[in-house]
């Protein structure tokens, strides 16, 4: 049963499409000279700020570096200079460097930080007149799939939609001050297993993640380095796609960046193919039986599947694929990966150079100081993580993990190859349940967390293009409705549903044209069954 | 206890250097018969002029190759957010490390790995920036090599590249400070790790073996001379059934076999308290110290550094390195004798890089077994006496001062004299000898002048010489040269004073 959708001006379209112009569209104006950039970037900091309060996104705002930018980037205008991001507000997951302003990874163990260089990926955006805002909002290191998992001394960033629930993560603060800001934004977000798709789904804005290699990771604080990928939030497709094309390119500072890196927007600007028909048109599309059944609520399998349906209506052709493997052990290699190279990275934070530094103590070797000044660092997660990945990757004990969780990583590999070579995209939910509320997500068990990141780390762990795009809405109770089952209660607030769209290596592009056709569906009430 | 022995390809300090990780023990019962077995696991120094994964200077080895080591210079220059570990950064390869590895490990007849791949090892400790190294583990980039030192094989179980770690500064000492100072100037700089197998059985072996490597590493042109070299060696005795004790961090060449005598005599002396343990070597005791046995051995948590995209190493790229292979020692050392250069003479120059350049250059044109006398001899005994290199004294000169002696113009005596100012700078050999009128008397009736006064002077040796006394003979021979101001050639004045004294 359709309910009618949530926009207060009554149209159809999601309320996260109100009110702000596509980013393409804003710059052109910009480059026009037809905006005051200066007066806008106030705008947007004012905006941002209440929002911040409210929400938690940031966990720094620059308002003072936004400014300097509007007005460098006014000055280059006024001389007939064209930037692809000219004065469009730019915030920043937390875990990328920006010179001078504090870059922490969400954790105590930063702090202070603030790097002597800009990540590769900010620059180039900077480079292309964009107006750095602030840094967003993360679980520390990006260790969670809500953003709960902050630091010591961070505030939970808060659903834009529900502020009882969580906003995904770990990039949440990225996800939900996109979808909340009626000005043009992007974001840089960053995934390792799942923490551009989450949030993106969980706050109803596109979040692209591209190819492994396709962004420079220079200026990344690492999580894990072979999984980790930074990418791009946008209220649109469109919108996550130009950022895309700015950060993406080779760079020499990063050993795996790849040598073909690049996506070019441009080719695929236009929504129609040039012979006029839809660019979808006999595009093969594998829908991922596995992560459609049990464990599934039934109002995002619906929604889901009505994205399906819409692709095919445009011309695609649906087919079933299933990906055993991955669904069965998918969780359990990404893990195994992802906490043993991170315990290696964050051991560098020991408070000799940067970062939380206890007083030292003449009574003290180097040892007791390191230990005290980790322990006093980091948040639970984090050591729990530190401690697995540790344990993973000892004598004894890392053939049975560490080398085992690689083999399997390739075998992985190896069942999207094989489903590739059958289809052209694969489309599933980005996440099993709606976003769920903080009461919820205290009561489950660390097990029970990770393997909400069912669907997201397989792309993940084998460096595959994806995209969550919002496909619908579900009416739920304001601050009392489950996510996971039931509903009722008085205070309707709506959440959306994302669908995650995989591709095969550096085809972004198909990801972009498919994702396009994805317009999210009126809201649904939670627990009808359709 | 076979578990805790010594056994090939069980060395090195990488808890047994098994891929698994999981266990130290060889398979089998060692097999060693020599009253003591060595094995040394060295650090050299590359001759990059930028770090191993940042573009930071070495400053270890600029063009000259007389660049500051460590020390001479202010702290925490040499640094980026790369050598610091900055959190951000991320490792990018100096290309010209890996070429030199690949040269090296050519050289000691190794195995060449397909793939380029990079480890973390993980510990914590202050003088390294990201508590972990970034070093090579189970693919290293050589392998299974064998050389032969003094006639004798050793086998070299891995050549691998790593980061060093930066320098701790203890301002009053290792015992008398109350802090310690960290220096990130080396942080960063590469080194390549030779490992060799237990196959030396005494010091003298294993200083032979350092020998062989340092001549390598220098007629590479990959190492800092001045660069200082770092060992950790295992040494274990026949008598406690080879039970391996490891000894770290042995600074310099001559410490090492300082350490091993020691630590092979400490052993000998108490076998029944030989246990596996790792020590350490105290320079200024002179002495190795227990630093832990094996129930708390570190375990180092390898992982491949994925910041570090695995490098194919091409049959085309260790082709080029064959081809940049220059003649090393041993090649030398065979075709010097094959020139008839004396043993001795064909075994010291070719050891020496310096030594074997100028024995090159002058053998194109002097007769080679002369060149390798004066070469070996008197040009080394001239370069040390004035502290010199070898190469600072002028090649040219000392080739045209051969060319004279060969040519009989001048005597072996002006020629050590012109040699030994040459030691003290350069000039004109030729010019001074004409100049100065150094050449060999040869004019026959100058020499009898000479020869007759002598033995006008010498009546007692003259009639000792003719009643059958050879060597009074030597005597006059000696007061004509003494005329001659060395000018004349001993051997025709002996054949002048001969046809006189017999007339």
């Amino acid at each position: 049963m359709v309910r009618a959708g949530p926009d207060k001006e009554g149209s159809s379209e999601a309320p996260v499409q109100r009110g702000a112009l596509p980013v393409a569209a804003f710059v052109a104006q910009v480059n026009a000279c037809a905006v005051d950039v200066v007066a806008h970037t106030e705008q947007a900091l004012t905006e941002l700020a209440a929002l911040d309060e409210q929400h938690h996104f940031f966990t720094v705002m620059t308002p003072e570096l936004a400014r300097a930018q509007a007005q460098a980037v006014t000055a280059k205008i006024a001389q007939g200079w064209k930037g692809r991001l000219a004065g469009v507000p730019l915030s920043v997951k937390d875990c990328l460097c920006v010179e001078g302003v504090l870059s922490q990874a969400g954790s105590k163990a930063l702090e202070g930080y603030a790097p002597v260089f800009s990540a590769t990926a900010v620059q180039r955006c900077i480079d292309e007149g964009a107006i750095i805002v602030g840094k967003t909002s993360q679980d520390e290191f990006g260790f969670g799939s809500f953003s709960t998992n902050v630091g010591i001394g961070f505030a939970v960033p808060t659903n834009p939609h529900d502020p009882s629930r969580a906003c995904g993560g770990s990039s949440g603060g990225s996800a939900g001050v996109t979808a909340l800001t009626r000005l043009p934004h992007l974001s840089i977000a960053e995934s390792t297993g799942g923490s551009i798709a989450s949030p993106a789904s969980f706050c109803g804005v596109a979040g692209l993640c591209p190819t492994y290699g396709q962004v420079s990771r220079y200026g990344l604080l690492d999580y894990a380095n072979s999984l980790d990928k930074i990418g791009s939030m946008g209220k649109s497709v469109d919108d996550a796609a130009l950022l895309l094309s700015v950060m993406a390119g080779h760079d020499t500072k990063d050993s795996t960046s790849l040598p073909d890196a690049g996506f070019d927007y441009s080719a695929i600007a236009s929504t129609r193919a040039a012979d006029g028909l839809s660019p979808v048109e006999g595009l093969r599309i594998g829908v991922l039986a596995d992560f459609f059944g049990e464990g599934v609520l039934p109002e995002v399998r619906e929604h889901v599947q009505r994205a399906a349906q819409q692709l095919a209506d445009a011309g695609a052709r649906l087919k079933s694929v299933s990906l055993p493997l991955t669904a069965k052990q998918g969780v359990g290699a990404y893990y195994m990966t992802a906490v043993t190279e991170a315990s290696t990275n964050l051991a560098k934070y020991c408070g000799i150079r940067y970062g939380h530094a206890p007083a030292l103590s003449v009574d003290e070797d180097f040892n007791a100081s390191f230990t005290r000044a980790r322990s006093e660092s980091f948040g639970t997660e984090a050591k729990r993580r530190i401690m697995l990945g540790t344990f993973a990757r000892m004598a004894g004990y890392r053939d049975a993990y560490y080398i085992r969780a690689a083999k399997v990583r390739t075998l992985i590999l190896r069942e999207y190859e094989e489903a590739f070579s059958k289809v052209d995209v694969l489309l599933c939910p980005t996440m099993p349940v709606l976003p769920p509320r903080f009461d919820e997500i205290a009561k489950l068990t660390p097990l029970q967390n990770y393997l909400m990141d069912i669907m997201t780390v397989g792309p993940n762990l084998a460096g595959l293009p994806h995209l969550s795009v919002p496909c619908g809405w579900v009416a739920a109770d304001a601050g009392r409705g489950s996510a996971v089952g039931g509903a009722g209660g008085s205070d309707t607030v709506f959440l959306p549903v994302g669908c995650m769209l995989i591709s095969p290596h550096k085809r972004e592009d198909v990801l972009v044209q498919a994702g396009r056709i994805i317009r999210p569906a009126p809201a649904l009430a939670k627990g009808d069954e359709s | 206890m076979s578990a805790q022995s010594h056994s090939p390809g069980d060395h090195g300090g990488h808890g047994g250097s098994s891929v698994s990780g999981g266990s130290d023990g060889p398979p089998g019962k060692p097999a060693f018969t020599t009253p003591i077995v060595i094995g040394l696991e060295i650090h050299a120094e590359l001759k990059t002029k930028t770090k191993l994964f940042c573009r930071c200077p070495t400053g270890s080895a600029t063009a000259d190759g007389k660049g500051a080591v460590d020390g001479s210079e202010s702290p925490n220059t040499r640094t980026c957010p790369i050598c610091l570990g900055m959190p951000g950064s991320k490792p990018v390869l100096n290309k010209l490390a890996l070429q030199h590895g690949l040269l090296l490990s050519l050289a000691c007849n190794c195995e060449i790995a397909p793939t380029l791949v990079f480890s973390r090892k993980s510990y914590f400790y202050p003088d390294l920036a990201k508590n972990y190294q970034i070093t090579q583990y189970e693919l290293p980039l050589g392998s299974d090599g064998k050389v032969v030192v003094g006639g004798k094989p050793v086998g070299i179980t891995r050549v691998h590249l790593e980061e060093d770690p930066a320098s701790l500064v203890h301002p009053s000492g290792v015992g008398g400070s109350r802090f310690v100072l960290i220096d990130y100037n080396r942080s960063g700089n590469p080194l390549a790790e030779i490992v060799s197998a237990p196959d030396m059985a005494s010091p003298a072996e294993a200083r032979d073996f350092l020998n062989w490597l340092l001549t390598t590493l220098d007629y590479l042109g990959i190492f800092a001379k001045d660069a200082i070299i770092k060992a950790d060696a295992n040494v274990s005795i026949k008598e406690s059934g080879y039970t391996r004790v490891e000894i770290k961090n042995i600074t310099g060449f001559k410490e090492i076999e300082r350490a091993l005598a020691y630590e092979a005599e400490r052993q000998r002396k108490d076998v029944d308290g030989v246990v596996q343990e790792t020590r350490s070597w105290d320079a200024l005791a002179g002495v190795t110290r227990s630093m832990r046995t094996k129930e708390t051995e570190q375990d180092y948590g390898y992982i491949i550094d994925t910041d570090l995209v695995p490098i194919a190493i091409t049959t085309e790229m260790i082709q080029q390195a064959r081809e940049l292979l220059p003649e090393l020692a041993d090649a030398k050392e065979q075709r010097y004798l094959a020139l008839g250069v004396g043993e001795t003479d064909a075994r010291v120059i070719s050891q020496d890089k310096e030594l074997a350049r100028v024995f090159e250059l002058a053998a194109a044109k002097v007769e080679p077994v002369l060149v390798g006398k004066w070469v070996r001899r008197e040009l080394a005994r001239v370069a040390n006496y004035n502290s010199l290199c070898v190469g600072d004294i002028d090649t040219t000169q000392f080739i045209a001062l051969l060319e004279l002696l060969s040519e009989r113009k001048v005597t072996e005596t002006t020629a050590q004299r012109l040699l030994e100012e040459l030691g003290a700078g350069s000039f004109d050999v030729r010019g001074r000898v004409a100049a100065d009128g150094l050449g060999v008397v040869a004019d026959a009736g100058a020499l009898e002048g000479m020869c007759k006064e002598a033995i006008a002077e010498a009546p007692q040796a003259v009639s000792e010489y003719r009643a059958g006394e050879e060597k009074a003979l030597n005597f006059i021979i000696g007061i004509v040269m003494r005329k001659s101001k060395g000018k004349a050639e001993p051997k025709l004045v002996k054949e002048h004073l001969h046809a006189l004294l017999s007339a």
